[in-house]
């Protein structure tokens, strides 16, 4: 690579776009699809928008150490804001563009922002609303001004106009472009170079600052793990506000030289997927699964043909695509059989979804499903995971090339540090990491340990070979009486991976034993008894039917296989389980608005089932108040059955075998 | 803002007049001597119950119908016997109460068939594909597209028609009717079917057209609550009668109108 | 290989040429029945009528010399050694085109909003109408066209598969006529550059508009009666085409006009409505009717290929009338 030593050198990204325009002047650094059009800017002319709205943003009086909100979707003249604003030795500071008035009164009161650029009228309104309660704010700058002609323009301001007094100041004056330059390049990569906000799902927001020298540093890193260059292209579609964001994109972005492509609106990113081909390529898990759907709903409706091709030949790649994918020995007729189904089947579908050239693909935030990240892998996509959060300016783990499972985050990146604490808690230091929570030094002391690690609230431990594994929020993970590691969520997601098991509640902490509350999936196994001529009047029966128990038990098992394999897991696999009489319900409060099972509130509500669990019983009679769906309240009474399930030896190897 | 917006309509030029206007089918009369007029740049609703003869005094405007007398006056001329296609030559564009797009056609095809209108080079010279129709052809895509953009309805900018929900049908109507930049717009029912999000996005569109291009509108409504909000003036007709004329209050107000839709059943 | 698959790969070939003729006159239906709803039965007539038109200029014929001779007793029938064939397909082109603008005049505009059945009958008369004028015009005897397509056996074609035959066996090689080639190629210019010109000009826009909704059509200026115009223009012009292709094979002669009859056959199984479907209907006739003749000809005393393609039909009717491609056309009709 050319001049690494001069890379180094820049240490905030100000300088780094500097260096991209002087490196790579006529390359596109980017896009976005206007009137159905896509637009490109290369590095030099992006530098010049924004040397322009920067010089713009002094003209309104921005200094440096001044604030100033980002709020909108992927736009380019917001990315631009992010450089513009860092320029002056000012602070970005993204704000979730759906974010209810209330919250981002918050962010913008906390954060002190005098200025606040938006993309169009639907956040100058919010603004305008608060104005009251932001006596700071002095100016708001709009991208689209669809709507905002008539409106009262002394603190309001057009982007164009902001940038067209940035013209003309340089064009004025020669002096002024090099004086800018020079105040970049005396900035300090101690400097602030933005302030994240998490989204407050517990809690207020809390302000995540990052400093300058540590955002490139953290980018640096990842951008040599994964091969990054210049040459790559990804599509800008997650929020802006949002680390995963500022991280894969802007950041490594500027170090890398890649080309950032803007959406047209939310509702067109698979169509501009399909446009763009990104080849670096980041979703959570919901979106990898919403794709999997959407595919296998296409193939239903095709041909008989269609489909015999379609699943012939996604056999063939159940399996051997991810052994070619990772470089395995793989027989040469497999190969040939696969690259046939390249040419009819995964070529087209890829190409469909858009993923056609994609080089590095990441997903996170969640598990996923073995079966769901297989698919997409054995299709020839390299889909990793990492594992990571905002305190760490996003990576702490990932997973490298050749060395990808669906159950880790992968192996510590580069130069990051990890411990795990006693109660499973994982801890790190990175070079991405925070400096703090802004204006709130109790906060930060309380996330970080004496000797300056941060702790993350998740439990975890290494696998043999090195990788991180996730189980739990570190809170939830409990001991067995024996003293064994119990997380709950672990087993929980291992049981709800199979599609016929909706839900699934582990019980198990300060007990001897684990075990489970099952959920049937009414639509998945009311499938099953359709084909096999199973007639049912309702859930309840249903969930009782020897044959589905039979098979629930065969899920249980299979798990306990799984876990068996896991020295850390082993001890707790599932003793006993039963199948509830009734669908857990977030209109009666056992799970949150947003489906998450409300652990605590269901051992009470089911205290009998419980009893019964631990008390060795086969059966057990439970009458449940339930509230229907018009509001009325009814009684729900059943006999539950409760079934006893085999465990495995703790190293398990013969049963995994099979 | 032009000096004319900010007229209110009462002062504002007339655009189009309709004078005494009778239209029967076989005997049977369904407009009876109506008169009225709409002003540049107003929103001009036209209610009524069922049956009150609305879209029919809609299709007399659009020359679709022939009325057996009176006379409609457009920008100042006369226009008798006006076919359907003049209309749109010369500056009226519609929707339909029932959507009358091209199914099979894209989003964006069909709002190309709405600047059909406004293409200066022949369907001839286009035949032969050359340069200067080349050249209009994009110039009328760039149009087309600020209409995408303005109706927010990129993402199916390549759909067939025939395949969208009802709700984003309506809009792409819209969109073809806009694509003709027409001075008057006549909208049948455009919320009709639609749930309250829908009704929702629908006027604020209606309003943006006529606030951010100036397009004078003329729209029929069942929905009293919507017209109230959206128009300037009202015109309400009953049996094919003329019975209120004037601003919402004012109609509002109007016993007769009252009476029509509350005390008379009007099934 | 042996020669008996030779054989079958042969009649397959010629089905397939002798396909893309039917197909030819098919298309010019298909055309006019999409954007109008109307089944024009004087397309068959058409593709005569521009032939006899063709050969006429290209041989300097004076037209009407007939009937000259017979008001003016002036002798003269011919005026010149004839033009270029280039200029010829033009100035035929301009004829048919002002065919369409009369058709469109004299018949059509006085025919709005009324029943197919009677537009239908409308095209029996407009095709008796032509037959009569194509008569007076150039004469009916049967002329040959020759307008440079290559034409005759190809002998490349035969030393190739001459080769292929098992050794020893006596196989003189494969016959195709390069006629058939050249209208096979033609016809697949003729589609894509059809499905091109409606797709992605502004004049395929309106047809296809005005082919979707009528009403909407009118509310956004297009004008009926243009579109007509121009629907039948282009029709002609495939009229012409088809008319080239055939008179080049079998001279221009008036049996040309029963031609249109196998078109029939072919939009039943592809559909009225459906382009491709003129052109596979076409090519699975052809074919269908060449084999049939091989292996089924000689148990019924021959002449298969006169009747085949009803049969094929009759059946489609029965089991798919809106054909394999076709909308459901059971209102329209």
């Amino acid at each position: 690579m050319a001049g690494d030593t001069a890379r180094l050198a820049e240490d905030t990204f100000p300088k780094l776009l500097l260096r991209n325009a002087a490196l790579f002047g006529d390359r596109p650094a980017m896009r976005e699809k206007d009137l159905g059009i896509w637009q490109t800017w290369t590095w030099s002319q992006m530098l010049e928008e924004v040397r322009a709205f920067s010089l713009g943003l002094r003209a309104l009086g921005l200094q440096a150490g001044g604030k100033v909100a980002i709020v909108g979707s992927n736009r380019p003249r917001l990315y631009w804001t992010f450089a513009a604003v860092q320029s002056l030795g000012a602070v970005p500071i993204p704000v979730y563009s759906d974010a209810v008035a209330e919250e981002m009164a918050f962010v913008l009161k906390h954060a002190e922002a005098t200025m606040a650029v938006v993309e169009d009228q639907e956040q100058v309104d919010k603004l305008i609303g608060l104005a009251k309660r932001l006596p700071k704010l002095k100016h708001i700058i709009y991208d689209d001004d669809r709507g905002l002609k008539n409106y009262d323009h002394t603190t309001l301001h057009p982007f164009d106009d902001v940038q067209d007094s940035g013209r003309s100041l340089a064009k004025a004056d020669a002096g002024v472009v090099a004086a800018w330059e020079k105040h970049i390049h005396e900035g300090k990569g101690s400097d602030t170079s933005v302030i994240l906000y998490t989204s407050g799902t517990t809690g207020q927001s809390k302000g995540v600052m990052l400093t300058a020298e540590r955002c490139v540093g953290a980018a640096r890193d990842t951008v040599a793990f994964d091969r990054l260059t210049e040459t790559d292209e990804t599509l800008a579609y997650l929020p802006l506000a949002w680390v995963g964001d500022h991280y894969l994109n802007y950041a490594q972005g500027m170090v890398a030289g890649f080309c950032i492509a803007c959406p047209e609106g939310p509702e067109t990113v698979a169509v501009d997927l399909k446009e763009i081909g990104p080849t670096f390529y980041f979703a959570p898990p919901r979106v990898f699964e919403g794709l999997l759907t959407q595919v296998m709903i296409r193939m239903e409706d095709a041909g008989a043909l269609k489909r015999r091709i379609f699943s012939y030949f996604m056999d063939v790649a159940k399996q051997h695509g991810e052994a070619i994918l990772d470089g395995k020995p793989v027989p040469f007729s497999a190969r040939l059989k696969y690259a046939l189904g390249n040419m009819l089947v995964y070529g087209p579908l890829k190409n469909v979804l858009g993923f056609s050239r994609i080089r590095v693909a990441y997903t996170a935030g969640e598990a996923i499903g073995p079966d769901l990240f297989s698919f997409f892998r054995s299709l020839g996509i390299n889909l990793k995971q990492l594992y990571g959060q905002t305190e760490a300016f996003l990576y702490v783990t990932a997973q490298p090339d050749g060395a990808v499972r669906a159950d880790t985050v992968g192996l510590p990146m580069a130069n990051v540090d990890i411990r795990i604490a006693d109660n499973g808690e994982v801890l790190f230091k990175s070079p991405g990491m925070f400096a703090g929570y802004y204006k709130d030094k109790a906060k930060t002391k309380e996330t970080l340990t004496k000797d300056g690690y941060v702790m993350t609230g998740d439990a975890g431990f290494f696998e043999a070979d090195g990788q991180l594994k996730i189980i739990d929020r570190a809170k939830d993970v409990g001991k067995l009486k024996d003293g064994t590691l119990f997380a709950p969520k672990y087993i929980e997601n291992k049981l709800k991976f199979f599609p016929d098991v909706k839900e699934a509640v582990a019980f198990g902490d300060q007990r001897d034993k684990v075990c489970v509350f099952l959920n049937i999936d009414l639509t998945s196994v009311g499938n099953w008894a359709e084909r096999n001529n199973i007639a049912y009047a309702s859930y309840q029966e249903l969930a009782n039917h020897p044959d589905v128990l039979a098979t629930m038990e065969k899920h249980v098992r299979q798990v306990n296989a799984d876990l068996a394999r896991e020295p850390q897991m082993a001890g707790a696999q599932i003793a006993r389980f039963l199948v509830l009489h009734k669908e857990l319900d977030a209109d009666d409060g056992e799970l949150t608005r947003t489906q998450k099972v409300r652990r605590g509130f269901i051992a009470e509500r089911y205290q009998p089932l419980i009893d019964a669990l631990y008390s060795g019983k086969n059966e057990c009679d439970i009458t449940t108040e339930v509230t229907y769906e018009d509001g009325r309240k009814g009684k729900l009474s059943a006999r539950v059955k409760i079934r006893d399930v085999e465990r495995f030896a703790a190293n398990g190897m013969k049963e995994a075998a099979e | 803002m032009s000096l004319v917006e900010t007229l209110p309509a009462s002062q504002r030029d007339i655009l189009l007049k309709v004078d005494n206007i009778s239209l029967s089918f076989g005997g049977v009369k369904a407009i009876t001597n109506i008169s009225f007029d709409i002003r540049v740049g107003e929103i001009r609703a036209i209610i009524g119950p069922n049956g009150a003869g609305k879209t029919s005094m809609l299709n007399v405007i659009n020359g679709f119908y022939h009325p057996q007398e009176g006379t409609i006056t457009f920008e100042g001329v006369p226009r008798p016997r006006m076919r359907p296609h003049h209309a749109a030559t010369h500056g009226v564009a519609r929707t339909f109460q029932n959507i009358a797009l091209f199914r099979g056609m894209s989003t964006l095809d069909n709002i190309m068939t709405g600047r059909g209108t406004l293409m200066k080079r022949n369907l001839l010279w286009q035949a032969l594909w050359t340069g200067p129709a080349e050249r209009e052809e994009i110039e009328h895509r760039e149009a087309v597209e600020k209409i995408i953009d303005f109706l927010e309805i990129q993402h199916i900018r390549k759909t067939p028609v025939g395949r969208l929900p009802y709700g984003l049908q309506k809009r792409v109507e819209l969109g073809r009717a806009l694509a003709a930049e027409p001075r008057l717009l006549l909208l049948d029912e455009p919320m009709a079917g639609m749930n309250r999000e829908e009704k929702e996005d629908m006027s604020r569109f209606i309003l943006d057209v006529n606030s951010q291009f100036g397009t004078t509108i003329a729209l029929i409504e069942h929905d009293m609550g919507v017209v109230m909000d959206l128009s300037d003036r009202v015109v309400v007709l009953d049996y094919g009668k003329k019975i209120g004329d004037g601003t919402p209050d004012e109609v509002r107000a109007n016993q007769d109108v009252i009476d029509a839709y509350l005390g008379v059943p009007h099934e | 290989m042996s020669p008996d698959f030779l054989y079958f790969i042969e009649t397959v070939l010629n089905g397939l040429m002798s396909g893309v003729m039917y197909s030819l006159v098919a298309l010019g239906f298909v055309l006019i029945f999409k954007a109008s709803g109307i089944f024009n039965f004087a397309q068959g007539v058409m593709a005569l009528f521009a032939a006899l038109t063709l050969v006429g200029l290209l041989t300097g014929q004076v037209p009407f010399a007939h009937l000259i001779h017979a008001i003016f007793g002036v002798e003269a029938q011919h005026w010149g050694a004839g033009m270029p064939a280039l200029l010829a397909v033009i100035g035929t082109m301009v004829v048919m085109i002002a065919l369409a603008f009369l058709i469109e005049r004299i018949v059509l505009k006085h025919l709005v909003n009324q029943e197919p059945i009677i537009l239908f009958m409308a095209t029996i008369g407009l095709a008796y109408f032509l037959e009569g004028l194509g008569d007076l015009m150039w004469g009916s005897d049967v002329k040959a066209l020759d307008i440079g397509v290559p034409s005759g056996g190809s002998f490349w074609w035969e030393d190739v598969t001459r080769e292929w035959a098992a050794e020893g066996s006596d196989y003189f090689g494969m016959y195709i006529d390069k006629l058939d080639v050249t209208a096979a190629i033609v016809a697949a210019v003729l589609v894509v550059a059809l499905s091109v010109f409606s797709q992605y000009t502004r004049m395929g826009r309106a047809l296809r508009a005005v082919a979707d909704d009528h009403q909407a059509a009118l509310s956004v200026g297009i004008s009926l009666r243009t579109i007509w115009v121009i629907v039948w223009s282009i029709a002609g012009f495939v009229a012409l085409v088809a008319g080239i292709m055939w008179g080049s094979k079998s001279g221009v002669q008036f049996s040309l006009s029963l031609i249109a009859l196998k078109a029939l056959p072919v939009l039943i199984l592809g559909g009225f409505t459906s382009i491709p479907g003129a052109i596979v209907g076409g090519l699975i006739i052809g074919v269908g009717e060449k084999l049939a003749e091989l292996y089924i000809g000689p148990l019924v005393g021959g002449a298969i290929e006169n009747w085949f393609a009803y049969v094929v039909a009759l059946v489609f009717l029965l089991y798919r009338p809106q054909g394999l491609f076709g909308d459901k056309i059971i209102e329209r009709i």
